[in-house]
């Protein structure tokens, strides 16, 4: 069945809309992301030394911290989206108000901008704690932007699939952690490149590419996830 | 009777390839000691774990996508057929790893070095193990069947990554693969028939225990949907006497 572009575009928006409403109420993801964000980088912090990783070193090892700490930020709030609505059983009525296409793309802009907030966030601070310079900062920003949007697409459909099931927080990890890792490696070569001032070279047009392929298969999966 | 050929066939196959993996074969120059014959196996493992992988994500697809039965449920033998490729990908997953540790050992001296392609099957590993705790996390069969396909679905479109992104990330000290970049295939001539034979030995292989294993798990989901009958017969047989006793 299909229905007029406008209309998808109003559900999508509509869901969009609810997710931060109700995010807004209870500031339940807000304060977990952000929160356990910051709880990481002072341990890290902390464990590397009140002046950073050794000095040369910095820029091979430092990237990899920064993408755990976005990762594992994420896997602690985003899959509450839709645990939510499974546990509150409003699960029935958003099947009966939106497509499944235009659900998913609401939940994913509405990870989209709590991943955006939470690297705008850990970003700088990032930064100003492990006293980095970055050498090309365009390049960093277009990372953090296409590994965002993978992340976030990847986890949006993960967190439909466990929704579903038992224990599901230790599932998420469990189930998101190979799905997501090409894109952590192209993400840490990426922002390798940022901090030591290498080139891209294939590696953002990969990262772009695998976004491009969680983003297809999420939206062809999903209907048959959402709906028995 | 032409499947009892063919697994009689499969047996001799496998034993001709094992007896000219150790004494037609030659053994391959700057490899340590006989190091070099566990190649004969340790490849084909990693490719029949390969060929699980990829079944079990056609295997998947089929059962989202593919024809329903005429009662509008999605066809279970696709849902057994991906559980079997899985389980089976798991078998020669974990016989690759360990037959490539130990030649890692002999040769590079540690168990495990973060080869590109030992993070590939390593990565190859844990997703077969999260397909499968996913299947014990849902209770529903049919939700279970779907969640499972989809999840097995989206591991088939980030496959393409691991196989191009990360052996290009770390660097390699694996040995060139049988036919490498330039597309010229570098081997002896006698090694590689027994490599080729083994390939199509252990392709068989997996497709044998692919179809004993569907077989199984089919008979398996039988004997379940028959169990509440069974369980409840004894039950009500047991409360008769208890009954005239009162």
């Amino acid at each position: 069945m299909s229905r007029p572009a406008s209309t998808w575009t109003r559900e999508a928006a509509a869901v969009f809309a609810k997710e931060w409403r109700c995010e807004l109420r209870t500031r339940y993801a807000l304060n977990t992301l952000a929160l356990f964000a910051i709880n990481t980088l002072v341990v890290v912090s902390a464990g590397l030394g009140p002046l950073g990783a050794v000095r040369g070193q910095s820029g091979e090892t430092l990237p990899v911290l920064l993408w755990l700490i976005l990762l594992f930020a994420a896997a602690a709030g985003l899959p509450r989206s839709f645990v939510h609505e499974e546990e509150t059983q409003t699960a029935t009525a958003l099947r009966l108000a939106a497509t499944p296409s235009a659900l998913f793309c609401g939940k994913l802009a509405y990870a989209l901008t709590l991943l955006a907030g939470l690297e705008a966030l850990v970003g700088p601070l990032f930064l100003a704690v492990m006293n980095l310079e970055v050498a090309r900062p365009g390049l960093l920003a277009a990372t953090l932007a296409a590994g965002g949007f993978g992340l976030a697409a990847g986890s949006t459909l993960v967190a439909a699939i466990i929704a579903q099931a038992r224990g599901k927080g230790t599932l998420f990890a469990v189930l998101s952690f190979p799905v997501l890792l090409p894109l952590l490696l192209l993400s840490v070569e990426l922002t390798r490149g940022a901090f030591g001032g290498g080139p891209p070279g294939m590696a953002l047009i990969q990262l772009i590419l695998y976004d491009g392929a969680v983003t297809t298969a999420g939206l062809m999966l999903f209907p048959v996830v959402w709906n028995p | 009777m032409k499947r009892t050929a063919f697994t009689w066939l499969l047996w001799l196959w496998i034993a001709a390839v094992i007896v000219g993996a150790f004494d037609y074969a030659p053994l391959a120059a700057r490899f340590i000691g006989q190091s070099s014959r566990i190649l004969f196996f340790h490849v084909p493992m990693a490719w029949a774990a390969f060929t699980a992988f990829v079944t079990a994500g056609v295997y998947s697809l089929r059962y989202l996508f593919g024809a329903r039965q005429p009662d509008g449920l999605r066809d279970p033998r696709h849902d057994r057929a991906a559980r079997a490729a899985i389980e089976l990908g798991l078998l020669f997953g974990v016989l690759a790893t360990v037959t490539g540790a130990i030649w890692s050992r002999i040769m590079w001296g540690s168990w495990w070095n973060w080869d590109p392609r030992q993070t590939s099957i390593v990565m190859a590993l844990i997703f077969n193990g999260a397909y499968l705790a996913l299947r014990d996390a849902v209770e529903d069969a049919e939700k279970r069947a779907r969640l499972a396909a989809a999840y097995a679905a989206l591991g088939l479109a980030v496959t393409p990554f691991f196989f191009f992104v990360v052996p290009r990330i770390t660097f390699s000290l694996h040995p060139e693969p049988v036919i490498n970049a330039s597309g010229r295939v570098e081997m002896e001539s006698r090694m590689l028939q027994v490599l080729l034979a083994s390939g199509a030995g252990f392709t068989a292989l997996f497709f044998w225990l692919h179809r004993l294993r569907t077989g199984l798990l089919a008979l398996a989901d039988r004997a379940l949907a028959a169990a509440p009958r069974a369980a409840l017969a004894p039950a009500a047989a047991s409360r008769a006497p208890v009954a005239s006793t009162e």
